[in-house]
C-alpha cells in the first residue's frame, strides 16, 4: 500500500453498480451462463497482461456446488478490475490471476458472492483488498489508516497478516539454523580477518 | 575438529591435483604448525568465474560521489532494502518519500539482537556461513555471509595494493598469503585460492603453543615464502622478531590502529609496503591508509559513507563524527545507515572519499595537568612516532594516567616524555608493559567526568 489510488467511493460505487452480465451464474459444466475463463481472458487483454489458455483452466470449474461461489466472486473482481484506472497501473498477469484465483477462493470461504455485493462492509472489504493487492490504498488515507481499516474489515487480510508473520518467523528460524550449522561455523577463506 | 558431515569436496569444490599437492605441502611440511581447524574457499566453478569478474570490476571502478551529494545507485539500493529485508521493512516507511538522511540508523545492537532480520528474503539459506566478532561494546556479533562474499575481499585487497603499485603474481605451486595471528587460541587452517590458480593460503598462529618447536616458525614461513602476509599490529610485531630470510611483497594490517612508528619499522624490517586497512566484519575492507591522500581512501564503489553527529544528522565534509555505512558487497547483510562506532571526518582527494583522522570507538576526553580537556586523537598523534604494537590509556578519577602497552621497539622514556609534553610536566603517569592483551581492547578510557 505504498501508493495512493482512486477514492474509495469510486470503487464502492462501481461494485454496487455491477452489471447483470457479471452477476449471472458462472458456467460450470452444463450449468450457468457466463464463461469465466473468457471473461478473465478479455480482462487480461484490456489490462495489457497477456495470458495463456492453460492459465485459465482453473476458472472453468468442475463442480457447481464447490466452485460457483468462488467463480462468482472472480466475476465480481473482474468487473472491478475492468475500471480504466487499473489499466493505467499496468498490472502483471500474475498479479491479476492471483487476485481472481487464490483471493477469490479465500473470500469464498467467508461469505457468499451476493454478500460482497450487497453488504456495505463487504463491499468496502473488496474495494480495499483489490487496491492493496496492487500496492495501493484509497486516496486521502495514510498507509497506517488504510492498513488498520483493511485489517479490521477483512478476515482474508487478517489471515494474510498471520500467514505472513508465520512465514517470516519460519524464514528467520531457517536462517538461524543455517548459521548455527558446523559448516557455517567453519566459514570460508578471507585474505584478512577482522 | 573435523566434522564427518563436511568433506574436502565441500571445502574446495574445484580442487585440482595441483591444489591438493599445495594443501599437502602446507599441512605436511616438517616445520608446519599444529593446524587446529579446517576451512576452505567453498567456491563453485561458477563462483570462481564470477569472483574473477567481480575483481576486474572492483579494481577499475570509480569510487566516490561529489561532496555533499549521494551516489547514483543509493536510491535503488535503499528501495531494495525496504522491499526485501525484514528489519528495514519493519520501519514501515515509504523509501520513495523520505530522503536517505531521514532514514533511521542501524546499530551494532540491532545486528546483535537478531541477525536473521537482516538477511534479504531473496537469499537462499543453504550456503550461509557466519563470521563472529567479540567486539568491545558488549554486543558480540554473529554475521551472515557467503563463500562468495568471503572470496570478494581479495578484490578490495588488490585495489588497495594497486595504489602502491603492487600487482599480485603468485599462482600455481606458490603460496599467495599467510594470515598471521598471535593469540592464545586461534582458528588455524590451510586452503587454496582458486581465483589465483590455487595458490596456497595458510592461517597460522605465531603463539609458541601452536608449534612443535618455536624455531619452526621462521623455517616454515621461509619455506612458504608467501607473497603477502596479513595480520594485525600485534601479530606483525611478533613476525618482525622472527629470523625470516624471505621477504613478502606487502603486509596488510587490519583490526587495530597501526601507529606510524610501527608501520615504518615494519616497512624497514620487511622492505615492503605495509598497508593499513580499515576493515570490519560487517562491511569488509572499507578503506586503506594513503599518506598522499592524508587518510584512509575508500575502496568500495557500492558503499556510501556518511559522517553523523550523535543525533544522527549528517555532517558536512571536514567535520568529525561517527562513520556510517550504506551499501556493501555482502548480499546477506545489506547495510542501511550502519553506525560503525568508529570516528573520522570525510574529505575528498582527487575525487575519492577519504576518512581523515580515523579512530575506533567514540572520542574520550582526557584532562591535562593544566585542567584543559583534550580529545584522545591528540594522544594518538603524540604516540604516532613510536613503535608500539598495542596500548591502552586510562585516566583515573584523581587525574593520573595509566599506559599499558605491548612495547615492541619503543623506548619507555621517550613515550613518557611524549605524554608529558601533551599533558604537562607535572602529570602523574605510570607505564606498565604487558606481554599481550587478551581479546579486544578498549584503547581509551577515563574515570573523570568530562566538564567542558
Amino acid at each position: 500500500m505504498e501508493n495512493q489510488g482512486p477514492a474509495l467511493e469510486v470503487l464502492l460505487h462501481r461494485i454496487a453498480e455491477t452489471p447483470d452480465d457479471f452477476l449471472a451464474l458462472p458456467k460450470i459444466g452444463n450449468t450457468g451462463e457466463v464463461s469465466v475463463p473468457a471473461v478473465v481472458h478479455d480482462l487480461c487483454e484490456r489490462l495489457g497482461a497477456p495470458v495463456k489458455a492453460e492459465a485459465l483452466a482453473s476458472f472453468a470449474g468442475t463442480d457447481p456446488k464447490k466452485d460457483r461461489n468462488r467463480l462468482s466472486i472472480a466475476l465480481l473482481l473482474a468487473w472491478v478490475l475492468a475500471d480504466d484506472w487499473f489499466a493505467g497501473i499496468h498490472p502483471t498477469t500474475t498479479q491479476v490471476l492471483d487476485l481472481l484465483g487464490p483471493t477469490s477462493v479465500q473470500l469464498a470461504q467467508h461469505a457468499a458472492s451476493t454478500k460482497y455485493l450487497n453488504d456495505p462492509d463487504r463491499r468496502e472489504e473488496v474495494a480495499r483488498l483489490v487496491l492493496a493487492h496492487f500496492g495501493y490504498r484509497p486516496a486521502g488515507e495514510s498507509k497506517a489508516q488504510a492498513q488498520d481499516r483493511l485489517t479490521s474489515l477483512s478476515l482474508v487480510e487478517r489471515e494474510r497478516v498471520l500467514r505472513a508473520a508465520r512465514e517470516a518467523e519460519a524464514r528467520a528460524r531457517t536462517i538461524r539454523e543455517a548459521l548455527a550449522k558446523k559448516a557455517a561455523e567453519e566459514s570460508a577463506d578471507k585474505w584478512t580477518r577482522e | 575438529m573435523s566434522d564427518p558431515d563436511i568433506s574436502d569436496r565441500d571445502r574446495y569444490p574445484t580442487l585440482s591435483a595441483h591444489g591438493q599437492s599445495m594443501l599437502r605441502f602446507l599441512q605436511e611440511h616438517p616445520h608446519a604448525p599444529i593446524y587446529r581447524n579446517q576451512s576452505g574457499n567453498r567456491l563453485t566453478l561458477e563462483e570462481v568465474n564470477r569472483a574473477r569478474a567481480f575483481e576486474k570490476r572492483v579494481r577499475s571502478a570509480r569510487v566516490g560521489w561529489e561532496p555533499q551529494t549521494e551516489p547514483e545507485w543509493l536510491r535503488a539500493f535503499v528501495e531494495e532494502c525496504f522491499a526485501t529485508v525484514p528489519f528495514y521493512r519493519n520501519h514501515r516507511l515509504d523509501p520513495t518519500r523520505v530522503s536517505v538522511q531521514e532514514l533511521p540508523t542501524t546499530s551494532r545492537a540491532d545486528l546483535s539482537h537478531d541477525i536473521a532480520a537482516f538477511v534479504p528474503d531473496t537469499v537462499p539459506t543453504a550456503r550461509l556461513i557466519n563470521f563472529r566478532t567479540s567486539g568491545t561494546t558488549g554486543h558480540p556479533l554473529l554475521l551472515a555471509s557467503h563463500p562468495f562474499v568471503a572470496a570478494s575481499y581479495l578484490a578490495f585487497h588488490k585495489r588497495a595494493l594497486d595504489r602502491f603499485g603492487i600487482e599480485l603474481r603468485h599462482g600455481r605451486g606458490q603460496v599467495g598469503v599467510v594470515l598471521v595471528g598471535y593469540q592464545q587460541k586461534c582458528f588455524t587452517y590451510v586452503s587454496v585460492t582458486p581465483t589465483m590458480d590455487e595458490s596456497g593460503l595458510a592461517k597460522i598462529n605465531l603463539h609458541p603453543a601452536d608449534w612443535r618447536d618455536p624455531e619452526d616458525r621462521a623455517k616454515y614461513l621461509d619455506a612458504l615464502n608467501p607473497e603477502v602476509y596479513t595480520g594485525d599490529p600485534l601479530s606483525f610485531s611478533q613476525l618482525a622478531q622472527l629470523p625470516l630470510k624471505r621477504r613478502p611483497r606487502a603486509l596488510l594490517s587490519t583490526s587495530m590502529t597501526l601507529l606510524p612508528g610501527l608501520k615504518t619499522e615494519l616497512e624497514q624490517r620487511f622492505a615492503c609496503p605495509v598497508l593499513d586497512l580499515y576493515s570490519m566484519n560487517e562491511a569488509g575492507p572499507i578503506a586503506v591508509a594513503n599518506d598522499a591522500a592524508g587518510g584512509h581512501v575508500a575502496l568500495q564503489d557500492r558503499l556510501f559513507i556518511e559522517i553523523l553527529d550523535p543525533s544522527g544528522a549528517r555532517l558536512p565534509p571536514g567535520q568529525r563524527g561517527e562513520i556510517t555505512l550504506t551499501g556493501g558487497f555482502n548480499f546477506c547483510l545489506p547495510l542501511l545507515r550502519y553506525r560503525t562506532g568508529d570516528y573520522a571526518s570525510l574529505g575528498f582527494h582527487r575525487g575519492e572519499p577519504v576518512l581523515l583522522g580515523l579512530e575506533g570507538r567514540p572520542p574520550v576526553m582526557f584532562r591535562t595537568d593544566a585542567g584543559i580537556w583534550i580529545n584522545n586523537i591528540e594522544v594518538t598523534h603524540a604516540l604516532k612516532p613510536y613503535s608500539i604494537s598495542q596500548y591502552t590509556l586510562h585516566q583515573q578519577a584523581d587525574g593520573s594516567l595509566q599506559l599499558r602497552w605491548v612495547r615492541h621497539g619503543a623506548a619507555t622514556d621517550a613515550v613518557r616524555r611524549a605524554l608529558e609534553t601533551l599533558f604537562g610536566a607535572g602529570q602523574a603517569i605510570t607505564i606498565h608493559e604487558v606481554v599481550r592483551f587478551e581479546g579486544k581492547i578498549v584503547q581509551y578510557t577515563s574515570d573523570l567526568p568530562f566538564q567542558p
